[in-house]
């Protein structure tokens, strides 16, 4: 057998021609979920193209109009400490900070953790929550799908061949924002059972606006609209919060795994909502 | 652009070069098979239980899930850039002092996560030791040892 090609282009444009002149090749980002892959020989590559040395992938930034860029090579360890990260955007930091272990948060990547699209990862649900902008390169050129219609299921995203996220832009949020990322797992530093991304908008004290995504109860994180409108506006009873955990129970479609049974997933998921919620206004606008 | 066969690191203090017998040989491999350094434990091969854990250029990280070939210039230390069986470095010396050490597998992970940990935190709590460790596994389950080991290692390194 052939040796697996590797390639470690600087420029973005290069690594596109290499992805796209051979269907069997494969970028590499932080390889904490590749190299497991590999080494579990459930894949076998013709090339590998390692995205380690492009620039363009690579910071932290805040462009016009407030909103932030953050580059697809960006690791959940330089997430989480992330300064820039703030009000509404402070999820992001959260659901880094959640991420496995330290040693895995060193070297993985945002992109590689976007473009992988496990429905049990914790930025996935963090992203839609946030209204993120997946933005996207490829032999065609950019373009850029909100995170929402980014992720499609199982392992599968809006992604077509050749293309490479190249970033993930978060829109500027509420002017005052309280949010929580709520995880349960098995152990410390396992994927989630189940997650609530939670992000409130607060003008004097009241709830003015509520996003809330579930992460690990389906194949794409889950919404609901509904839940979101009662949180929005009312105070926030035990009943209100019952409600809306309800409400996304109703919406969240989880499996049977290893972490749990899906008649699981749906009764833990209220209590998980109302703790997220009341954690979030507990911590207050940041 | 298709990188040389050939990469340079420095480690345990050392510059080397590496002449990469196969693009995609992991950290591991490279360190246990072609440089006879077996201190780095091969276990899981998936990243889960941290036997494999050393530094690169400070950072831990899982020597499992590193392809070699992108760590051209990275900095790496391993077990064995911490002391050696006649001159064991502090927090070797704590590890033995306390006791922590069972069967000894996960060992070297275990005190270069501990190392990482001291650097950054002189004097951890033992829920910051908990948190820090909770990535390396034990199945003599020995944890209590361990953390009084990290704590001994601090009390010697930042009295
Ligand atoms: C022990 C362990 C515990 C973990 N725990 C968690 C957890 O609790 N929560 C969680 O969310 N994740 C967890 N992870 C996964 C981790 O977050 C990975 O870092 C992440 O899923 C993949 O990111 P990466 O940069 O390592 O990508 P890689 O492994 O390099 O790549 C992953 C996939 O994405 C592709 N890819 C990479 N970059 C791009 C790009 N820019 N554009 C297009 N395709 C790309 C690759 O070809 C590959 O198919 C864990 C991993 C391990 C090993």
């Amino acid at each position: 057998m052939t040796d697996t090609r590797f390639h470690a282009p600087e420029r973005l444009d290069e690594a596109i021609g290499l992805l796209t002149a051979d269907d069997e090749a494969r970028p590499l980002a932080g390889g904490q979920t590749l190299v497991a892959m590999l080494n579990a020989e459930l894949l076998r590559p013709r090339a590998i193209v390692s995205l380690h040395r492009i620039a363009a992938l690579k910071g932290v930034e805040r462009r016009a109009g407030g909103s932030l860029w953050i580059g697809a090579m960006t690791t959940h360890s330089a997430l989480a400490a992330s300064a820039e990260l703030r009000g509404a955007h402070r999820l992001l930091a959260e659901a880094a900070a959640r991420i496995g272990h330290e040693a895995i948060r060193n070297r993985g990547t945002i992109g590689g953790a976007v473009a992988h699209a496990d429905p049990s990862a914790d930025y996935p649900a963090a992203l839609v929550a946030l209204d993120a902008e997946i933005e996207i390169e490829g032999p065609r050129g950019k373009r850029s799908l909100p995170a929402h219609q980014f992720f499609r299921g199982f392992l599968t995203t809006a992604l077509e061949p050749g293309e490479l996220v190249t970033g993930v832009v978060l829109l500027p949020g509420p002017a005052k924002a309280a949010t929580r990322f709520e995880k349960l797992a098995r152990v410390e530093g396992d994927f989630a059972t189940a997650s609530v991304a939670v992000v409130l908008g607060l003008d004097a004290g009241r709830v003015t606006s509520a996003r809330l995504t579930l992460g690990g109860c389906g194949s794409v994180p889950i919404q609901s609209i509904e839940a979101e409108q009662i949180i929005a506006g009312h105070t926030l009873s035990d009943a209100v919060l019952k409600k809306a955990g309800e409400l996304l129970a109703a919406a969240a479609d989880p499996i049977d795994d290893v972490r749990g049974t899906a008649a699981y997933r749906r009764a833990i998921i209220p209590g998980l909502v109302a703790r997220a919620v009341r954690s979030a206004l507990a911590k207050g606008a940041a | 652009m298709v990188t040389t066969p050939t990469i340079s690191i420095t480690l345990n203090g050392t510059r080397r070069s590496i002449a990469m017998s196969a693009t995609t040989r992991t950290l591991m491999t490279v360190l246990r098979d072609d440089l006879g350094l077996t201190g780095t434990k091969d276990a899981c091969s998936q990243g889960v239980c941290g036997s494999c854990t050393v530094l690169i250029d400070g950072a831990p990280a899982r020597a499992c899930l590193i392809l070699t070939a992108t760590l051209d210039g990275a900095s790496v230390t391993t077990i064995e850039g911490l002391g050696s069986t006649e001159a064991p470095g502090p927090v070797q010396q704590a590890f033995i002092d306390a006791g922590a050490i069972q069967c000894g597998f996960c060992m070297p992970g275990m005190i270069i996560q501990a190392t990482s940990l001291l650097r950054t935190k002189p004097r951890p709590s033992r829920d910051e030791i908990r948190h820090a460790i909770s990535g390396n596994l034990c199945r003599c389950s020995g944890y209590a040892k361990v953390i009084e080991a990290v704590e001994l290692a601090a009390s010697r390194i930042a009295p």
